[in-house]
C-alpha cells in the first residue's frame, strides 16, 4: 500500500513537472500572465479610475474576466525549484526566500482569486464606484505578493 | 539673562508642520497601497511643492532660513564640536540633519514621479523614460524609505535627547517661532516676513507639482510678471 502510494506520488510529481515545463517555460508562461494581467488591468484603471466618463461596461467586463480568469489559472504551479535564477523572457524577479513562504504565498493568491472574482460580479454590475473601490481590494493582494518575494529593481 | 527672540519665521514654520503630516501620509499610504495609491501621489505631489518652497525660502526666507547661514562647513563643525558655535539658528549637526532629510526627499520625490508599481501606478513623468529605467527608479523609491525611516529616528532622538538631557526646548520654537536666549546673541533676531517673497515662493511651488502634472502654469503666470515674462513664456513653450 505505501508502496503504491509512493509510486503514486512520484507519477503524480512527475505528471505536474511534464506539465509545466522546464523551468524557462514557467518563467516565460508566469511572465506572460502577469503581462496579460496588466493588460487588462491597465483597462480597467483608466476606465473605471483615472478617466471614470470613457467607462464601456463591455470592455471593464471583458477585463476584469480576464483577470479573474488569470487569478484561478493556478498560476503557483509556474513556481518550481531553481525558478528564482532562471530566464523567462527576461530573468526571473523571484526572491529565492520564496520557497520558504511558500504558506504566506498560497494565501496571498486565496486572497487575491476571492477579489477578483468579486471584481468580475462588481463589473457585470456596471457600478463604477464599486468598481473603482475593489480594483482596490485586488491591487492590495498584487502588493502583498510583490513587497514579499518580489526582487526589487 | 535669557531674552526671547523671533527665531523661526512663520513661512518655516508652516513648511515644518506640513512636511511632517505630508511625509506622514505619503508613508503610511505607501504601505498600504491598492485605492490609497492615489493618495500617495497626492501627499508626494504636496511634499514636491513643500521641497520646492523650501529651497525657495533658502535663499529669499528669513535671516535663519537661509542656507549660507546654517550650512554646515567644516569650521563650522569643528567650532560645534569644541562648544564655541554660538549661533541662534540650526547648530552645524542639525544642519547636517535638515540637508540630509531635504536630500533624501528629493531622492523619494524625484523617483517617485517616474515610478510604476506594474499593478496600477504610474508616476506623472513616468511616460518620459522607458519602463526599465522607471523599475530601478521605483525599486530607489523603496529603499530610500528605509533611509529615510533612520534619518527620521534620528531627528526625533536628537530632539528628545535635547528636551531631556541638554534642557533645550527644541519643539516649542517650531511652532511658536520664539527661542529663549542670552541677552548677547538677542540682535540677530529675524525681521518680518517679506510677503511678496512668501507669495513668489508659493506661485513657483505650486507651478511646479501642477507643470509635473501636466499643467500650464506659464499661461496664468504670464500676466502677473508682465512683460518681462511674457517674452520668456514664448521661449520656453
Amino acid at each position: 500500500m505505501k508502496q503504491k502510494l509512493a509510486i503514486g506520488l512520484v507519477l503524480g510529481a512527475a505528471a505536474t513537472a511534464a506539465l509545466a515545463g522546464p523551468i524557462e517555460d514557467q518563467i516565460r508562461f508566469r511572465q506572460s500572465a502577469y503581462s496579460f494581467l496588466g493588460w487588462n488591468t491597465a483597462k480597467i484603471k483608466a476606465q473605471a479610475v483615472d478617466h471614470p466618463e470613457t467607462f464601456n461596461k463591455e470592455e471593464v467586463v471583458a477585463a476584469a474576466n480576464a483577470v479573474a480568469a488569470v487569478a484561478n489559472s493556478g498560476l503557483l504551479g509556474l513556481y518550481g525549484e531553481g525558478s528564482a535564477e532562471g530566464t523567462g523572457w527576461k530573468p526571473s524577479r523571484l526572491k529565492v526566500e520564496y520557497f520558504e513562504k511558500k504558506d504566506e504565498v498560497k494565501e496571498i493568491e486565496a486572497g487575491f482569486i476571492a477579489e477578483a472574482n468579486e471584481l468580475q460580479k462588481v463589473a457585470a454590475s456596471g457600478d463604477v464606484g464599486a468598481i473603482k473601490e475593489q480594483f482596490g481590494k485586488v491591487g492590495k493582494t498584487c502588493k502583498s505578493c510583490h513587497d514579499l518575494i518580489r526582487v526589487r529593481e | 539673562m535669557k531674552v526671547e527672540v523671533h527665531v523661526w519665521d512663520w513661512p518655516l514654520r508652516l513648511f515644518h508642520w506640513l512636511l511632517v503630516l505630508s511625509v506622514l501620509g505619503a508613508y503610511l499610504t505607501g504601505k498600504e497601497g491598492g485605492d490609497w495609491t492615489d493618495w500617495h501621489a497626492r501627499f508626494g505631489s504636496a511634499i514636491l511643492g513643500l521641497l520646492v518652497f523650501r529651497l525657495i525660502w533658502g535663499f529669499i526666507g528669513n535671516t535663519h532660513a537661509r542656507f549660507s547661514n546654517f550650512f554646515p562647513t567644516v569650521p563650522r563643525l569643528f567650532a560645534y564640536i569644541k562648544g564655541d558655535w554660538h549661533g541662534v539658528g540650526h547648530n552645524p549637526v542639525g544642519a547636517l540633519a535638515v540637508l540630509a532629510l531635504l536630500s533624501v526627499l528629493l531622492i523619494l520625490v524625484g523617483s517617485g514621479l517616474f515610478a510604476n508599481d506594474d499593478i496600477a501606478f504610474e508616476g506623472p513623468l513616468y511616460s518620459l523614460i522607458d519602463k526599465d529605467l522607471s523599475d530601478k527608479l521605483s525599486g530607489w523609491h523603496i529603499r530610500a524609505v528605509n533611509v529615510l525611516l533612520i534619518l527620521v529616528a534620528i531627528h526625533v532622538t536628537a530632539i528628545g535627547f535635547y528636551q531631556h538631557v541638554k534642557k533645550n526646548d527644541l519643539i516649542k520654537p517650531m511652532l511658536t517661532g520664539k527661542k529663549k536666549l542670552p541677552g548677547t546673541l538677542a540682535p540677530t533676531a529675524v525681521a518680518s516676513v517679506g510677503i511678496a517673497r512668501f507669495v513668489i515662493g508659493v506661485l513657483l511651488s505650486v507651478s511646479v507639482v501642477w507643470y509635473v502634472w501636466g499643467g500650464d502654469p506659464l499661461k496664468y503666470l504670464q500676466p502677473l510678471a508682465g512683460i518681462q515674462s511674457a517674452q520668456a513664456g514664448g521661449k520656453i513653450q
